[in-house]
């Protein structure tokens, strides 16, 4: 009975945790919209992005700045939503903020295997998960900007969301008014920008325990699942706990071990990429832009219209390509710092291109 | 002495059916006390030639003191070994691969494949070029252990053929976390067994398994993707065949595991036993 009553009481916290996460993405964002206005000038004038590349390079190195890609991307759809960039500017800085979403795990990891604390292969997850979204999400930028270009889902309409972001408006408006009084756009921009890394912290915080033992997925670590099967396992667990690294993470308990076969993880990460843009929709849905909530549509569509053909056609040559590109980054430590090292000078040099 | 078994031997007047008529004759001289011949041949030509091959070989055997009965059907093979299967218990079948790819097989499918998807007996695969005898064999073991039941048979047939047994496992494990024991996931075969990690004591159990049959067997561990790393290995320490388990899930389990050993059958260039696990 007082079991019961405990995880009642757990159950009531994390709903309430969530809640207020849910509160403080909302009023980060409304935050950042009213600030967002003053980067316009920066943004084309100093920093000189204009290009959809610059804004990938953007994206990219702002997921390292943040140590995440959710609030990079939530960014991104400020700066659509304030007209600082275009469509399909905002789509490539969404891309740029997923490519650089695991880069901290990394270079964590380099850290202590350098100074000897870890074996190489504890680092191996992590590449594989840099290289599999990038192998996803580059392409995927042409399926992209090629819908955003023709318009294809311009004629799709969303009438509630102006209702939707009238309510939201009008329950932050009496504490977002007086800030936006005080507050320089600077200071509401980098506030809210804080504020949104916050908010995800705590909705880490609210997930419930996914528990895949009772599934009969509990084999990942010794059994080879059908590539759909974890492909869509992954695309559902992100869909629910919104970070890649999140629903990585909820794989290790089942294996005692902490491993996981290179074969379950890889369509698992490709469908975790899918769905990793939830949140993303969820702030373009908040901010009540219509054009944003189109940017994150097309760049779902896009990333199922790359990874299906691949785990449904191609599988087998492209876990082949990844698993020894895996094996060429691990090799040694002078390959992983090439690596490492590129990941820091491709999107410095997007931004300066 | 060592228990004889039934075996099922297929016959299509083709190239790949001779081949896999002259595998199976061998390792029936070696292993069987009874052996069926199942001759079937849509193409009247093939089939002349097919019943000639057929009776010299069943003669062969018979001097071996081996009970022979030849079967002659026309129709499918699929269907044909099926009734055939339903019919009489074998321990082991052997048939061919036609080796379709690409398009092909994308379109027609594959025969080995469909025949192992529906029989339940363990199934050896011809393929590739003929060789003048099994001596060394590669048996892959899973880890669990369902891979006793494929060791055991892989032991009697190396010990009925003279041949050694190179015992592989693949691990295609990355670490998911920094308190990983990620050092088991780089280390080799005597590292494995030396340290008493899982894959070193399992590895240890069925070296015995093999010793137990006399059999002259060491053990290697390779890293990488799992299909990929045995046709590698297979190729590299050119093995005369392949011994795999066929792992069968009920229900639900079957939809969602990958079925390994189809996917080593299709791959691999040389003959592939797959032993039938209940």
């Amino acid at each position: 009975m007082k079991k019961k009553r405990r995880g009642a009481g757990a159950g009531i916290r994390q709903c309430g945790i969530g809640l207020t996460a849910v509160l403080l993405f909302a009023f980060a964002l409304e935050m950042m919209k009213s600030g967002a206005g003053f980067l316009t000038p920066l943004l084309r004038g100093h920093l000189n992005i204009e290009h959809a590349a610059d804004c990938l390079g953007l994206g990219w190195l702002m997921a390292y700045v943040v140590m995440s890609g959710s609030p990079a991307a939530a960014i991104a759809m400020t700066l659509l939503s304030a007209d600082a960039l275009t469509q399909i500017q905002t789509f490539t800085m969404v891309t740029g903020s997923r490519l650089g979403a695991s880069f901290i795990v990394l270079l964590l990891g380099f850290i202590y295997a350098v100074r000897g604390h870890q074996r190489w292969t504890v680092l191996s997850t992590g590449v594989l998960s840099l290289l599999l979204t990038a192998s996803l999400q580059l392409p995927a930028i042409a399926v992209g900007v090629l819908i955003l270009k023709q318009g294809w889902f311009d004629s799709l309409r969303w009438p509630w969301l102006g209702r939707l972001s009238l309510g939201i408006n009008a329950l932050l408006n009496p504490v977002m008014s007086p800030l936006s009084a005080i507050l320089p756009p600077w200071a509401l921009f980098g506030g809210g920008g804080l504020l949104i890394t916050l908010s995800f912290q705590l909705f880490d915080r609210a997930l419930p325990e996914l528990r895949f033992e009772k599934a009969g997925l509990h084999r990942t670590s010794r059994l080879i699942y059908r590539p759909m099967v974890m492909f869509f396992l992954g695309l559902l667990v992100t869909m629910l706990t919104l970070s890649v690294s999140v629903s990585i993470g909820i794989l290790v308990p089942l294996s005692a071990r902490g491993y996981v076969r290179r074969e379950n993880i890889m369509p698992y990460i490709l469908g975790a990429n899918v769905s990793t843009m939830i949140d993303t929709l969820a702030a373009a849905v908040i901010l009540g832009t219509p054009q944003a909530v189109t940017v994150v549509v097309a760049h779902m569509t896009s990333a199922i219209v790359v990874s299906l053909p691949i785990v449904l056609l191609a599988y087998k040559p492209y876990k082949r390509l990844m698993s020894e590109t895996l094996e060429w980054t691990m090799r040694s430590k002078r390959n992983f710092a090439i690596f490492l090292a590129s990941l820091f000078l491709v999107p410095i040099a997007l931004v300066l291109s | 002495m060592t228990q004889k078994i039934r075996m099922l031997l297929y016959s299509d007047g083709s190239e790949v059916g001779r081949l896999a008529l002259a595998l199976g004759q061998r390792i029936a001289k070696a292993m069987a006390d009874t052996v069926d011949i199942l001759s079937i041949a849509s193409i009247p030509d093939e089939e002349d030639v097919s019943i000639q091959a057929v009776k010299a070989i069943a003669d062969e055997l018979r001097a071996n003191d081996i009970s022979v009965a030849i079967y002659r059907r026309p129709g499918a093979m699929g269907e044909e070994l099926l009734e055939q299967t339903d019919a009489t218990d074998y321990d082991l079948i052997v048939i061919s691969s036609r080796g379709r790819r690409g398009i092909k097989r994308l379109l027609a499918g594959s025969r080995a494949c469909t025949i192992l998807g529906t029989v339940a007996t363990s199934v050896l695969v011809a393929k590739g070029r003929e060789r003048r005898g099994i001596s060394h064999i590669l048996a892959c073991s899973a880890g669990g252990p369902a891979s006793k039941e494929t060791i055991r048979f892989a032991a009697r047939v190396a010990h009925a053929l003279g041949a050694s047994v190179t015992l592989l496992h693949v691990m295609s494990q990355v670490a998911l976390e920094e308190s990983a024991q990620g050092a088991d996931l780089e280390a080799e075969a005597e590292e494995l067994m030396e340290r008493e990690a899982r894959e070193g004591i399992h590895l240890e159990d069925m070296l015995e398994i093999l010793h137990n049959e006399r059999v002259e067997a060491q053990a290697l561990v390779r890293h990488g993707l799992v299909v990929e790393e045995i046709v590698a290995e297979a190729k590299k320490g050119h093995f005369d065949m392949l011994v795999i388990g066929a792992h069968t899930t009920p229900n639900i389990g079957g939809l969602l595991f990958s079925d390994l050993s189809q996917q080593i059958v299709l791959a691999a260039n040389r003959p592939v036993l797959i032993v039938h696990q209940d």
